[in-house]
């Protein structure tokens, strides 16, 4: 057992994830990267074979060279709605391929159709975040080897610098041309951004292009341009609309989480950051939405324009840049129609890739231009750290998303969560799993008011003058701490066994902590 | 009351931080049975409650508590208890 700069243990050999020395947590910003690239396969398209139209899904997968024992990579901006991830699960079974380790970057309720294939070995191994059915799976300890979790920024880095190698990468494409051009912008499966499988197609050995939509080349405008793409494969449907972008996303009408968001954006008015040029990321939680409409309102009133919105966008950051209040959008994934129409239209709102986004081993990477990003969390504990990986009883709940990017990269970086969720409060004595250390952690909001990291004595000073006009109450951790223990009663502790689940990568590729299997 | 008919009471809602309390008359001794999501790290402190609102109430006969918890804090499932209980001691024997 070994005990990394985040003070959790790590066994020193981990099943199926292998040896932990020299890749324990160093600290936030100690591991520098070294060496080169990894790269893919070179290879070429047959010289003036004019299409690289394969037929099907299980004709691609038998083009694509792909045998048992590799890797294969999704991406998640189909969402609840995607067909993709399962249609080539089915076919590799169909044609023998097993012992396969998928690394999507997210996986859904509606992917539990593969189960079967993990219980029969199809599937033997998952690097990606699970939610729904695979997550009960998994946190059953069903899975042989334990599901690695990295950021929206760590996974990128961990591709590019060869911790990963994809040897077939399938990218859902709502629209693609016979070169193998891709956008999302537009067809029946329209998703927007398609940010997240840029990276795999630059470092797969063989890319695949899934297709419902099969447009004469070339497409314009492109996503992922064909010189990465091997192969395109069409298809009746890769994904369910109404699964794909949710109609609207709306403010919450609870009056907790309305003053818990009304309280957050006191703080981001009350801090340096609000001025001219103002830069934010907030999500499409319900709470974060609210605090959106909130600087809105504030942002009119004292005259300032921001100069950009971050990572997954909304509906309201469209408005928010057609009424003149951000200049841009930099949109890794698009979660309504709103957002997916403006992408398709509005050159001020620009797809980015993951690695643009968030990864810190590139030279520009969107985070650190970043204000302020409000974050939730299941629990965050006395040391402000957060985790968002597991739900009250230990399960795993959620992957980490940008979570850990854009708290190490914005200059404010406020976690927005009621105090308690039904009985179980949010503030504990310290947090089952670590996903953001509290270090990059610098402020809790909750309906009791405002908790700043003692850390940022900068901030504490930069808000004196809300908090004398009562606009903000400030609320100590250990005030908040004891009125959560009042009110929800002492928790009895989650019994876990040795068994490693999951593991839990800090954005630079070391192990910040490990889930447990839940002792039944 | 028909003679095969269970005496039932119940109080309360699946509405988040509630809870549907459920008490009906059973053969022998105090049967306290609580579900919901917040079970697994307060079902000590969620059945000694449960006990000591009964007790409270200075009833010894014989029942059946079946709590569908949704978050409910101690004052709401206290509550909760109270009211089925009272309904529950009003029913025709």
């Amino acid at each position: 057992m070994e005990i990394n700069a985040a003070k959790r243990k790590i066994p020193s050999l981990i099943e199926g994830y292998g040896e932990t020395s020299g890749k324990l947590y160093e600290g936030v910003f100690a591991r520098a990267p070294h060496g080169y690239r990894a790269g893919p396969k070179i290879r070429t398209a047959a010289p003036n074979s004019g299409s690289k139209v394969t037929g099907g899904i299980k004709e691609a997968v038998m083009a694509s060279g792909l045998k048992s024992g590799m890797t294969i990579s999704f991406h998640h901006h189909l969402r609840n709605g995607d067909f993709v991830v399962n249609e080539v699960i089915r076919a590799c079974a169909e044609l023998g391929i097993g012992d396969l380790t998928i690394f999507p970057t997210a996986l859904f309720d509606v992917h539990k159709m593969i189960i079967p294939y993990i219980e029969s070995g199809v599937v033997a191994k998952i690097m990606g975040s699970v939610n729904g059915a695979i997550g009960k799976l998994v946190s059953n300890g069903e899975l042989g080897t334990p599901v690695v979790l990295r950021s929206h920024g760590g996974r990128p880095r961990a591709v590019m610098s060869g911790d990963v190698h994809i040897d077939a990468a399938f990218i859902a494409a709502p629209a693609a041309d016979r070169g193998g051009n891709i956008s999302g912008r537009t067809g029946k499966s329209a998703c927007g951004s398609i940010g997240y499988a840029f990276t795999d197609a630059e470092y797969a050995d063989v890319v695949v292009a899934v297709t419902d939509n099969l447009q004469s080349f070339p497409i314009s405008p492109v996503s992922i341009p064909g010189i990465y793409v091997d192969l395109v494969a069409v298809t009746d449907s890769i994904g369910d609309p109404a699964g794909i972008v949710s109609g609207t996303t709306k403010v919450t009408r609870d009056p907790l989480r309305l003053l818990i968001a009304n309280y957050a954006s006191k703080l981001i008015e009350a801090s340096p950051y609000f001025m001219d040029g103002i830069s934010f990321q907030t999500g499409a939680g319900g709470i974060p939405l609210a605090v959106t409409a909130y600087m809105k309102e504030a942002m009119k009133r004292r005259n300032i324009t921001g100069s950009f919105g971050l990572g997954g966008i909304t509906g309201y950051f469209v408005d928010l840049m057609k009424e003149g209040l951000v200049r841009k959008l930099m949109d890794v994934q698009s979660f309504d129609l709103k957002a997916v129409n403006s992408i398709a239209s509005d050159p001020n709102h620009i797809e980015i890739s993951a690695d643009w986004y968030a990864n810190p081993w590139n030279c520009g990477v969107a985070v650190n231009m970043l204000d302020v990003v409000i974050l939730g969390a299941t629990e965050v504990d006395m040391d402000f750290n957060a985790n968002v990986n597991t739900e009250a009883d230990g399960a795993l709940l959620h992957g980490i998303g940008g979570h850990q990017d854009t708290a190490a990269g914005a200059k404010l970086t406020i976690i927005a969560q009621p105090l308690l969720r039904g009985r179980i409060p949010c503030v504990v004595e310290r947090v089952h799993t670590l996903t953001t250390p509290g270090e990059v952690v610098d402020a809790l909001v909750t309906e009791f008011g405002v908790t700043i990291n003692p850390r940022r004595k900068d901030l504490l000073d930069a808000v004196a003058d809300f908090v004398i006009s009562k606009q903000i109450p400030l609320v100590p951790m250990e005030e908040l701490a004891a009125r959560a223990r009042a009110m929800s009663g002492p928790m009895e502790p989650i019994r876990v066994t040795d068994k490693v689940v999951a593991v839990v990568e800090w954005r630079d590729g070391t192990v910040i902590d490990v889930v447990r299997r839940i002792e039944k | 009351m028909e003679a095969n008919a269970i005496k039932t009471a119940q109080a309360g809602t699946l509405e988040s931080m509630d809870c549907l309390v459920m008490i009906t008359e059973w053969s022998a001794g105090r049967l306290v049975e609580v579900s919901g999501g917040a079970v697994v790290r307060f079902k000590a402190s969620m059945e000694k409650h449960i006990n000591d609102t009964l007790d409270a109430l200075g009833t010894d006969e014989p029942l059946r508590i079946s709590v569908q918890d949704n978050g409910a804090l101690d004052v709401v499932l206290g509550a909760r208890i109270e009211a089925a209980y009272k309904r529950y001691a009003r029913l025709a024997v």
